[in-house]
């Protein structure tokens, strides 16, 4: 584990050399994102011009929602999406072979080797919006609440990361260009409206098998109707089942790797 | 070090039509190929030794390199390399080999070297006072201590070779694959890779695997050479050996008198062997063995001789002989794999 952290401190340390060698790329991120959030807001604020909840949820917790939505995704933009856009390429070019021969899990590898350091200042200001949404919320939040729905958006982070793992694995049999990422990026948006909009098998897909309630909707939820050891249990089995998935496919797609002729 | 067991390999690839016509008929039908990479191959490598494996593009080395580093996972077959079932990918086994593959890099291209050597030092774990030791003396024996800090695109192609090998070999791995390691590079640049091949060999005793096209590296670098077609190991033996069971013919150049007119060759001197070469300067004929003497005789006798010379068949030509099935000796009686020698 500390070997691990040894490494990732080194990622770090190169990506942000790298980084910095691009400027205009470096402002041209903060500005996308920034314009992304900005969208949502507004969406979420024109809808509330029309009603006066969603999903069970005022205009006040809806933008909690939100914040936790962007304080997620820039962490997946940071740690996670400058790896994800290379897989494909490598997988389909024969170029994970030295990743195969180090002494190191590939998956570890090739998942978090270079972090956007370019993104991190999206992710400062996305933890910058999540804070004042919950400093302007009217009504005291319990510590102990604040604390689950902390830690249930980091797992938030890594099912985003492992349902996009899980949807760009089949590359490795399709050799298509991103798999069925494309796919699993349609169905990633029903994550971006709070959980509790959909009823019936949408909601219970949500919450099992496509588990994407799990992203933001239900850690807010958590935060709002106090953390049970049943909510956190039944979060931990769903992350854990997904990446335990997504582990065992991804060992299967090594199998089913072919290099390339050199 | 290495013993492998009849492995093999298959790839499936899908045929398709040239054109768009047959685009959209592989959208609803798809024929599957069966491509068979590596047949049933088995051989063994010890300590200290490097041998070369030669074959035509497409002949299986690669793979075979591939399956033995651990990167694809053979059909059938067994293989271990320092005990360990590369495809099994443990950290113990890959802590102790190292690949090179000069047409593929493994380097940050917008590092410098420096920076990528840290990291490979984290990766394999080792300990500061070793990295530094390993790292003085393979800059120092490589001739890139200057380069050091140079972003590695900025480099040239062979600084850059001499890096991924530095890279490689930081580790102080005890079986290193070398897929073509000079390709690409200018003569001065190949052999100071050799050297430094043969250099390492003698100080760390790894057993090494190289494949390579160019006849060169072979020869200065291999005792012993694998012959690889169609996947088929059909020669596992020294190079001396190919040369004394495959070069069952021998050149004679026969340079003609100027002062002389070009004389018209007999039947009997067509029929000595192949003419290879027949103008205003000289007759070069291909003849068995055998025949040298006699034939050089009848030469000198119907020809206006300046001047004679027998010559052995490069180790090359035979080889691509081998390779392109016109050897002299048919492939089914070719040997089979002789034991290794250690």
């Amino acid at each position: 584990m500390t070997r691990y952290l040894r490494l990732y401190a080194s990622f770090l340390r190169f990506s942000f050399s790298r980084s910095l060698e691009f400027r205009l790329d470096f402002f041209f991120r903060v500005g996308m994102d920034a314009l992304w959030y900005a969208v949502h807001l507004v969406f979420f604020g024109v809808l509330f011009q029309h009603t006066g909840a969603l999903g069970g949820w005022n205009l006040d917790q809806v933008l909690v929602f939100a914040a936790a939505l962007f304080f997620v995704d820039a962490i997946y933009m940071t740690v996670f999406s400058n790896n994800m856009w290379m897989l494909p390429i490598l997988i389909n070019r024969g170029d994970l072979d030295y990743y195969l021969v180090r002494p190191v899990s590939p998956l570890f590898f090739l998942s978090v080797r270079d972090f956007a350091a370019n993104s991190f200042l999206n992710l400062v200001l996305a933890v910058s919006i999540l804070a004042w949404a919950l400093l302007r919320y009217p009504e005291p939040l319990p510590l102990l609440s604040v604390a689950a729905f902390g830690v249930l958006l980091l797992l938030g982070a890594l099912l985003t990361y492992t349902m996009g793992m899980l949807f760009t694995i089949p590359i490795f049999w399709l050799h298509s260009k991103s798999g069925l990422r494309e796919v699993g990026w349609s169905l990633g948006r029903l994550g971006a409206r709070p959980h509790r909009i959909y009823t019936g098998w949408t909601r219970t897909l949500l919450l099992t098998l496509l588990p994407y309630a799990f992203v933001a909707s239900y850690p807010v939820y958590v935060l709002f109707n106090g953390p049970s050891w049943q909510a956190l249990a039944h979060t931990a089995a769903v992350v854990g089942g997904a990446f335990t998935l997504m582990v065992l496919f991804w060992r299967q797609g090594l199998r089913a790797y072919s290099s390339a002729s050199s | 070090m290495i013993q492998v067991h009849k492995l093999s390999k298959a790839f499936t690839v899908h045929k398709k039509d040239p054109g768009l016509l047959g685009s959209v008929r592989s959208l609803f039908r798809r024929e599957q190929v069966v491509k068979q990479a590596v047949r049933e191959v088995s051989l063994s490598i010890e300590e200290g030794e490097i041998v070369g494996l030669i074959g035509a593009n497409g002949a299986g080395k690669t793979t075979l390199i591939k399956m033995l580093a651990g990167i694809i996972v053979p059909s059938a077959g067994e293989a271990t390399v320092l005990g360990h079932v590369p495809w099994k990918r443990d950290d113990r086994f890959r802590q102790q080999i190292a690949l090179i593959m000069g047409q593929k890099a493994q380097l940050w291209w917008d590092l410098p070297a420096a920076d990528c050597f840290l990291l490979l030092k984290e990766i394999y774990r080792l300990p500061e006072a070793q990295y530094r030791e390993t790292l003085d003396y393979l800059t120092e024996v490589l001739g890139v201590r200057e380069q050091l800090n140079i972003q590695i695109r900025r480099l040239s192609l062979g600084e850059r070779m001499k890096m991924e090998l530095l890279a490689a070999l930081l580790h102080s791995p005890r079986v290193v694959f070398l897929d073509e390691p000079t390709i690409g590079l200018d003569l001065t640049a190949q052999r100071a890779i050799r050297e430094f091949i043969l250099q390492y060999r003698e100080q760390h005793r790894p057993a090494m695997l190289v494949t390579s096209h160019y006849m060169e590296d072979i020869q200065r670098l291999c005792e012993r050479i694998l012959i690889i077609r169609e996947g088929e190991l059909i020669y596992d033996g020294s190079l001396r050996q190919v040369m004394e069971k495959f070069a069952t013919h021998k050149r004679i150049t026969v340079h003609l008198r100027p002062d002389k007119p070009v004389p018209e060759l007999s039947a009997e001197l067509r029929a000595l062997g192949e003419v290879l070469q027949r103008d205003a300067e000289l007759v070069k004929v291909e003849v068995p063995r055998a025949d040298v003497p006699a034939a050089s005789a009848k030469l000198l006798q119907e020809l206006p001789a300046a001047d004679l010379v027998i010559d052995e068949l490069d180790i090359g030509t035979v080889i691509e002989r081998i390779l392109s099935q016109r050897a002299e000796v048919p492939a089914s009686e070719l040997p089979a794999s002789e034991p290794s020698a250690s």
